[in-house]
This record gives structure tokens, C-alpha cells and sequence, in this order.
């Protein structure tokens, strides 16, 4: 599904360069359940925004599901990132305004395909919402819920355009243990029905639980 | 399941006094210009509407200036000129004159009630052709020593028909036939009379300050003011037309004074969108980063931000059009008091093309103060963002 070869990210910090990864190789297979740990700093967040196309390789080689994503426009990436990938992030990102159910379509506002805001998007929004545990607190808006629930709904977003590939970026970090749990056993469940999760964690426990530990330093992977 | 324009206007409500301050900027400026091209179309309607009422096509009289003939014409302004009104014989004679009657204005003092009047001769069986908006309280004159008080006039010292007048030159006593309802215009300050009177209080037995003309036919009337002047070149002749662009021309100058005002003001309220929605496009980059990273496209960042600004200036027009609707007698009270003329009747009428136009022009104005924010939220990095 996801292959990198030789891959480079480098920017600039003032009049340093940083080498956020070097020559990083790393195969991705569909259903995989990877956790990815390392240092702070050490590129792992640099390495999920190239795996989610938000950022490009500096050099290298990079193919989803056989296309090279380092040749894409800027448009192809939106389109690779909204039909192929769910996102979820540590701060969780809710709209204030919006209920769970809002919240839950919001990448469907986005979305080019004809009925994608149609009855049938509305039952699965509402399925979604029910399959995280929120089948009560639908209608509630993000500041009525726990940070177990904002995460819950957050998943559910990341959902909703039925990806293929789920990144989370240290889901459970602003979560206690109790919903840290929930959070991960919600995550594997989606990788046993079929999905590819790769999530960041700094939880050794949780990653321990993943199928495989992709561990990263100084930006390379350690094998 | 809500759309883009849930989330916009969720957006707008995270920041209420924010946004509804942003709004309020937006609805003054379109109240102003609203309010200006109300009253200037209101103005010329009224205008010709009075200017039609009087039967008349033109005005004779004593040589001066245009826009103190068109005040005459319009409110009988005192000039101190008068015409022998032997002159009419001239002017009845010109072959398709139809009508000339003499109207006499002049101040009047009357120590009884200790102030000046302003009296208005004129051929009182005109009255009803002349003035069919008004409401009388009482009759018409119907003998040479009745006579009819404006409004104001009437209020100030409390006087009701059947009331009498009397002034030191004229040994009868005037009684008062009836009142004239309130007309905003200058007609509520008026003493009307038949002009035979007017000219015995004045002494002026064969006195007026302009003669009203009507032909058979509009069509002769350049020929027929041709003849005159070719008969009398001491005399001004003025028409309806050029009475309606005199007294146009007086309002053109308050009006283009206004319309200046609600522009800047509109320029203001348009800076204070671009801040309003520039400071919320700051405050969400993180959540605009979420959304360009679950799959939204710059131009879909563009156009929820771009419709925030269109929603505020939409929502502040319509509130501009009812305050301007609101406060219009307000409005219309303070133009009567610094303008020379307006004519009689509401000036301020809802025109649902001119409130559209109002309103659409904000938000073309408001489109134009939201390009800056939305470009620049559809350029935001996602990654950047979502760093915080």
C-alpha cells in the first residue's frame, strides 16, 4: 500500500537545515496495525504528514498504492487525502459550533462525489457516531463532551469517507488511561475489520499492543 | 446534516459581540445610503407630483433669480418684487393661454398675536386643484374674509375654526374657515386667503408676486412664452421643468454631501469586515489546517470564509434597511428643518429594487473586503497550522 524508499525531508530553521528524515525506507502493507515511537524530535510527526500527503519528500521515492505521490499537484493530494486517508489528531480539532453529528461529516462538505451529503451520508454519519459510543450524545456540541468523547468523535470523522488508511497523531496523548484504552481498543477494532492504522504514541504499553512497532530516531528508522 | 453555510455562520457565532459590531458598521453605512437615495427619489416623485398638482405649466415673474422663483413656485417664498397685475391681460390674450391666476406672498405683521404671518394670496376656488393632498379640519374659504391656517400656525397658538384674525390695515375681522392637516412643507406656517384680500392687506390693489399659467396644449408653450417675453422682457417666465431642476439642483448638493458620508462610511464598515474576519482566519489557522488535512481544498477554505463575510454584510444591509425604514420620520424630520424645500408627503418610502440594490452593493463591497482574508486562509499550511 505505502512504500518509501531513500526518503528525504529537509527545511530550513533560520540559517540552519534540519534533516527531519534521511533516507527513510519503509513498506506499509494493507490491514497493517503500526506504531510508531521514538524521541521527541526525533520525526516521526514529519514522517506521518509525508505518509498522510500533506507535505512532500525533499528527495526519494514515495507511492500510494502504486502512484507516485511525489509528482502530484496540489489538487491530487486533496483529492488522494480525502478519499484514501483519515487524520486523527492529539488536540482533536472539533468545530465549537457543530454537534457530534457536524463534526462527524465535516470531510463530507468537502467532497466532490454526487450524494455525498445525501440521506444515505446522513445514516452513515449517524452510523458512525453509534459505532463510537455516541449513539446518545449526537446532537451534543464538543463542549459537552469528555476529551474521551471529542477523540471518539474525531474517529468517527476520520471515518467518514471510508479510507483506506488511518494516521493518528498521538491519539491518547491528552487522554487518561481509562479513555486511552477506548481509544485504542476502537482503533484496533477498525484495523481487525480490514483498515491500515499507523499511529504515533508515546504510550510504550499501547504500542506494544500494535502488530508491529516502527521505531524512529534522529529521523531514521530502526530496524 | 448542516452544510458550509452551517459552518460559516456557526464561525460568525463563536465571536457574537464581535460579529454583531462587524454587522452593525455595515448596517449604518447602508442605512445612510439607503436613506439618501430614498429621500432623493421620494424628493424628485414629491416634487413632480406637487409641481403636477398645481395645473400650472408655468410662472410669470419679476425678473430675479431662477432658485428664487422656483422657491416661490414651490413654497411662496416673500420676494420683494411685485407684478402689476395688469400683466395678466397681456397673458390672457396670447391665443392658447388657457388659465392665469395671481398668487401674492407676503409677511404680514400681526400684533395681536405678536409675530409676523407669512399670508398666501391666491384665487382660493383653486385651492382643491392646487393642494388635493390636503386634509382640511373646517371649510374652504368661501367668501373674500375667510381665510385658511398650516398646521403649525394653527397648533402654536391653539386656534380652531371659526377663530378670528384681524390686521391693522384691514378693518374687517378675517375668520378662520378650517386648518390645514399637517404637511411637513412650508404650508403649515401659511395664512391662506383669496388674493382680493391679500392685496387690500398689502396694499397692493393690483399686486402679485407671480401669475400661474396654463396652456390648452403643452406643446405651444415655447411659443407662447416666446410671444411673451417678446411682449414683456421685464418679465421672468419659469416652468414646471425648470422649477423641478432649480429645486433638484438645491437637494443635488445635500445629497451628494450624503451619499459621500455613507460611502466612507461603507468603506469603514468594509475595513472593519476585512479585520473582523482576518482576526477569526488567525484565530482558527489550526482548525483550518485540520480541514485542509480531512480534505478540503483552498478553494474550499476560500469559500467558507468568503461566505462569512457575505453572510455579515447581508445580514447588516437588511438591518440598515429597517433601521433606515425605522427611523425614517426621525430622518425625515431633520431634512425638512435644514433643507430650503422638500415637498409634501413621505419622503422616505420602502423601494424593495432600491433596498436590494442597497444591499447588494454591500455585499459586493463586503466580497471585496473578504478576498484578503479568505486568500489568505486558503493559503494557510496545513502542517504549520496544525504545529500551531
Amino acid at each position: 500500500m505505502i512504500r518509501l524508499r531513500g526518503v528525504e525531508k529537509k527545511y530550513r530553521r533560520g540559517v540552519e537545515e534540519v534533516r527531519a528524515l534521511r533516507s527513510v525506507d519503509l513498506d506499509i502493507q494493507i490491514g497493517d496495525f503500526a506504531a510508531v515511537i521514538g524521541p521527541s524530535g526525533a520525526g516521526k510527526t514529519t514522517l506521518l504528514h509525508i505518509l498522510g500527503c500533506l507535505d512532500l519528500p525533499s528527495g526519494g521515492e514515495f507511492d500510494f498504492d502504486g502512484v507516485r505521490v511525489n509528482k502530484m499537484r496540489e489538487s491530487e493530494l486533496v483529492t488522494l487525502r480525502r478519499k484514501k486517508i483519515g487524520f486523527i489528531f492529539q488536540q482533536f480539532y472539533l468545530i465549537p459550533g457543530l454537534s457530534v453529528l457536524d463534526n462527524i461529516a465535516l470531510p463530507l462538505l468537502f467532497s466532490k462525489d454526487k450524494g455525498a451529503n445525501g440521506r444515505g451520508a446522513k445514516d452513515r454519519v449517524t452510523e458512525l457516531a453509534r459505532m463510537v459510543g455516541l449513539g446518545k450524545r449526537m446532537h451534543h456540541v464538543p463542549a459537552q463532551l469528555s476529551g474521551g468523547e471529542m477523540q471518539r468523535t474525531a474517529i468517527a470523522r476520520a471515518l467518514v469517507n471510508s479510507p483506506e488508511l488511518i494516521l493518528a497523531d498521538e491519539p491518547t496523548g491528552n487522554l487518561d488511561s481509562a479513555n486511552s484504552k477506548k481509544i485504542f481498543d476502537i482503533l484496533h477494532q477498525l484495523h481487525q475489520n480490514g483498515l491500515t492504522v499507523i499511529m504515533i504514541t508515546h504510550n510504550q504499553e499501547l504500542a506494544a499492543r500494535a502488530d508491529r512497532m516502527i521505531r524512529i530516531k534522529d529521523g531514521m528508522i530502526e530496524v | 446534516m448542516s452544510g458550509i453555510f452551517n459552518l460559516s455562520v456557526q464561525n460568525l457565532l463563536r465571536h457574537r459581540t464581535r460579529s454583531f459590531l462587524t454587522m452593525l458598521g455595515i448596517a449604518a453605512a447602508v442605512g445612510v445610503l439607503f436613506s439618501v437615495f430614498s429621500f432623493n427619489r421620494g424628493f424628485e416623485e414629491g416634487l413632480a407630483r406637487e409641481l403636477q398638482a398645481t395645473g400650472l405649466h408655468f410662472m410669470v415673474t419679476p425678473a430675479g433669480c431662477p432658485h428664487e422663483v422656483a422657491s416661490l413656485v414651490l413654497h411662496g417664498s416673500v420676494t420683494p418684487n411685485y407684478l402689476d397685475t395688469g400683466v395678466m391681460e397681456t397673458i390672457r390674450n396670447i391665443v392658447g393661454v388657457n388659465l392665469a391666476t395671481p398668487i401674492l406672498v407676503a409677511q404680514l405683521p400681526n400684533p395681536d398675536r405678536q409675530r409676523v404671518d407669512l399670508i398666501y394670496g391666491v384665487d382660493t376656488n383653486l385651492l382643491p386643484r392646487i393642494k388635493p393632498e390636503w386634509e382640511i379640519s373646517g371649510n374652504m374659504p368661501s367668501g373674500p374674509y375667510e381665510i385658511l391656517l398650516g398646521y403649525n400656525l394653527a397648533k402654536r397658538d391653539n386656534i380652531e375654526p371659526g377663530a378670528e384674525f384681524r390686521y391693522p390695515n384691514l378693518d374687517t375681522t378675517l375668520t378662520v374657515s378650517g386648518i390645514i392637516g399637517q404637511t411637513y412643507s412650508q404650508d403649515d406656517v401659511f395664512v391662506f386667503m383669496p388674493i382680493a384680500t391679500a392685496q387690500r392687506l398689502m396694499d397692493k390693489p393690483n399686486g402679485a408676486t407671480a401669475i400661474g399659467v396654463k396652456v390648452d396644449r403643452p406643446e405651444q408653450m415655447e411659443t407662447i412664452i416666446g410671444e411673451l417675453r417678446a411682449a414683456r422682457s421685464d418679465l421672468q417666465v419659469i416652468t414646471m421643468n425648470q422649477v423641478m431642476n432649480a429645486a433638484t439642483s438645491i437637494a443635488a448638493s445635500a445629497k451628494s454631501l450624503s451619499l459621500a458620508i455613507a460611502l466612507v462610511a461603507l468603506i469603514i464598515g468594509a475595513v472593519g469586515v476585512m479585520n473582523s474576519i482576518m482576526m477569526a482566519v488567525f484565530e482558527r489557522s489550526q482548525e483550518i489546517g485540520m480541514m485542509r488535512a480531512i480534505g478540503a481544498s483552498r478553494w474550499n477554505v476560500f469559500r467558507v470564509i468568503l461566505q462569512e463575510t457575505v453572510i455579515l454584510t447581508v445580514i447588516g444591509g437588511v438591518i440598515g434597511i429597517i433601521i433606515a425604514m425605522l427611523g425614517g420620520r426621525l430622518i425625515e424630520t431633520f431634512i425638512r428643518q435644514v433643507m430650503p424645500y422638500v415637498p409634501s408627503g413621505d419622503m422616505l418610502r420602502f423601494d424593495p429594487a432600491l433596498a436590494a440594490a442597497a444591499v447588494v452593493f454591500a455585499v459586493v463591497i463586503g466580497l471585496k473586503a473578504g478576498l484578503y482574508p479568505a486568500w489568505k486562509a486558503s493559503r494557510i499550511n496545513p502542517i504549520e497550522a496544525i504545529k500551531g
